[in-house]
């Protein structure tokens, strides 16, 4: 489903050349759940702005769904991540100012797709994620738990092949993000693929591959924990 | 259905914010409100023109007596006569009608009271060729003037003048100029033209005038009434003809006496307040650019604001010609609800001020399509800048944003 060969980003910091990744080598199949862990500058917040298609490379090829990505345009890019991949970030990220059906639909308004359609896709989804009473609560009504749910409702209503989860649990105390991680579990034993980015070991553990960055190369490259 | 929520989006902004947005478009606000009263009151002055040029009924040409000229030497004042005045009525092709007149001013006295006054000599057909009407009493009659009858006609604020009222004059006598006349007839109000205030005037027979007032036949003017359609040049060229047969005036001699179509005055004077509207106008559209800049400048404020919005809508989908055109829907929706509200504050003064001066209420609809159209065009405009920022931020980094 993903997979790059020798991707490397590199930044120009003046006249110097600043490498962020170095060669990643990576292949992920589909239904597969993995944590991919690395201490701060270690390039794993590029890897997956590139896997997330919200980046190119500077160099190399990443394939996703068998569709060489990383030459795409920027609108091309846009559409990919609408349809192909669903993100959910630390701190929600849901607009402020719309309630969560609203905040769920929105995607599928970029997608362009049959309103009635959906919009019962967006409450199965807000049922799904267990919110089916909250629909019309706008975000500073719910807990940061229930924001984060509406959050992967949005991720899942456009039926994206990779969820994108970029330390979900990092604003949620550990019942709830536990919460957050059973869902995601969930949704993985129902053949969803979820790359999760994650230095919690705790949350890492759940997941049935972890890949270590260190210094923007792969450093661990654990299957079946 | 991007288009829908674009506008949402843009509504829900703008709601969220709604003191700065406020803010923001009340110079907009402002400047739609100034082009909508200035041209408002432009096209209800010239409403009211119209409306005085309407009462006088007919057009109005007015003859003056001039200097006398032989071979460029100025040989005194050449009056204009009665005699003048029955010989343009003798030409009857064009239908007009010959009004002589004549004016002088005298003490008028009423009871213990007194004013001085404007005496006019008036024939019978002055009257309707000044659209002048009779309120109480009646008008003179033709044989009543070649009877030279002591009767008088006055202007509806005379009463007051002589501290009484319009109906306790009415079959009186008032002295004017130690003579005494009876009031026959009251006119209606007239309202003032320029520097005429027919209200305050008084009126008597031109032959009573002539020889009881003024001592001579030298007329003051004579007016000519024609249809509204007629031919204005042929007219002036007969009364030329006339009068220069009158007066004896050789070829290649200059006109002793001048003629004036007041209807050109008001040709002048509209085209004068269109002119004057439009200046204004276009001063008070500075101030829409002006607004522009301030929701340029807001708007440039709001992206920044709202990177992490921009970069969370780009991570969903969202193309940068999306993400363009919210913004440019933002802004121009702001500016356009500014215009609409300057729209009705613009009407709110035209109305007041059209009050007060007592005009008709005239708004052309242009105006108010044009200057909603137009606040939105700026809004377009000036949207255009922050909106490609907008459009060009890196989702990756703008997701970051903090």
């Amino acid at each position: 489903m993903i997979s790059t060969e020798n991707l490397e980003k590199h930044y120009e910091v003046g006249p110097e050349k600043v490498f962020a990744l170095k060669g990643i080598n990576l292949s992920i199949d589909k239904g597969e759940f993995v944590s991919i862990m690395g201490p701060s500058g270690s390039g794993k917040t590029t890897l997956m702005n590139i896997i997330g298609c919200l980046d190119s490379p500077s160099k190399g090829d990443y394939f996703l769904n068998g569709k060489l990505v990383s030459e795409l345009n920027d609108d091309e890019l846009a559409q990919i991540r609408n349809k192909e991949i669903g993100f959910i970030f630390q701190s929600f990220n849901l607009l402020a100012r719309n309630s969560a059906l609203s905040n769920v639909l929105l995607p599928t308004k970029y997608a362009g797709l049959d309103e009635k359609k959906s919009l019962s896709r967006a409450k199965e989804m807000l049922e799904l994620v267990g919110l089916s009473d909250r629909t019309d609560h706008a975000p500073s009504e719910l807990s940061g738990g229930q924001q984060q749910r509406v959050a992967i409702a949005r991720a899942l209503v456009n039926k994206p092949s990779i969820i994108f989860a970029d330390e979900p649990t990092g604003n949620l105390d550990s019942k709830t993000g536990q919460d957050v991680m059973n869902l995601l579990k969930n949704l993985n034993n129902n053949g969803q693929t979820i790359i999760i980015i994650t230095h919690e070991d705790n949350i890492a553990s759940q997941s049935n591959r972890i890949i270590k960055i260190k210094d923007g190369l792969i450093e661990v490259d654990n299957k079946n924990v | 259905m991007i288009l829908r929520e674009s506008f949402e989006s843009a509504i829900n902004s703008i709601k969220a914010n709604a003191l700065r947005s406020f803010l923001t478009s009340l110079a907009i606000i402002i400047g739609t409100a100034a082009v909508i009263a200035v041209i408002g009151i432009g096209t209800s002055a010239n409403k009211a023109l119209d409306a005085e040029i309407d009462e006088f009924g007919v057009r109005n040409l007015s003859i003056f007596a001039g200097q006398k000229r032989r071979g460029g030497v100025s040989s005194g004042a050449s009056p204009l006569t009665l005699k003048d005045a029955y010989a343009l009525e003798k030409v009857t092709e064009h239908n007009w009608l010959v009004a002589p007149g004549i004016q002088r001013g005298r003490q008028v006295q009423f009871e213990n009271n007194n004013m001085q006054a404007s005496i006019n000599g008036y024939s019978v057909n002055n009257f309707p060729v000044r659209g002048f009407n009779i309120e109480y009493g009646r008008l003179f009659t033709e044989k009543e003037n070649l009877a030279r009858k002591k009767y008088v006609v006055i202007g509806s604020k005379v009463a007051s003048e002589l501290k009484t009222f319009s109906r306790n004059l009415l079959n009186k006598d008032v002295l004017i100029g130690g003579a005494s006349y009876k009031v026959i007839g009251i006119l209606k109000e007239e309202g003032s033209s320029g520097w005429q205030s027919p209200d305050d005037e008084f009126y008597i027979p031109i032959l009573t005038a002539t020889s009881r007032i003024a001592g001579t036949e030298d007329l003051g003017w004579i007016n000519v009434g024609i249809a509204n359609d007629a031919n204005v040049d042929l007219v002036m060229m007969s009364i030329e003809e006339v009068l220069r047969r009158q007066h004896d005036i050789g070829p290649g001699e200059n006109n002793d006496f001048r003629i004036n179509d007041w209807s050109q005055y008001a040709d002048l004077r509209r085209e004068a307040t269109n002119i004057f509207a439009l200046l204004i106008a276009g001063i008070a559209g500075i101030s829409l650019v002006v607004g522009g800049i301030g929701v340029m400048n807001i708007m440039l404020v709001s992206v920044t604001e709202r990177t992490r919005e921009i970069g969370l809508r780009k991570a969903l989908g969202a193309t940068p010609k999306i993400i363009l055109f919210q913004f440019l829907v933002e802004a121009t929706i702001l500016c356009a609800i500014g215009g609409i509200i300057g729209v009705f504050i613009g009407t709110f003064l035209l109305y007041i001020f059209a009050s007060f001066n007592d005009w008709p209420f005239a708004m052309p609809f242009s105006a108010i399509f044009g200057s909603i159209t137009f606040s939105a065009l700026v809004g377009l405009i000036f949207g255009i800048w922050p909106a490609r920022r907008a459009a060009k931020l890196d989702p990756a980094v703008s997701l970051r944003y903090e």
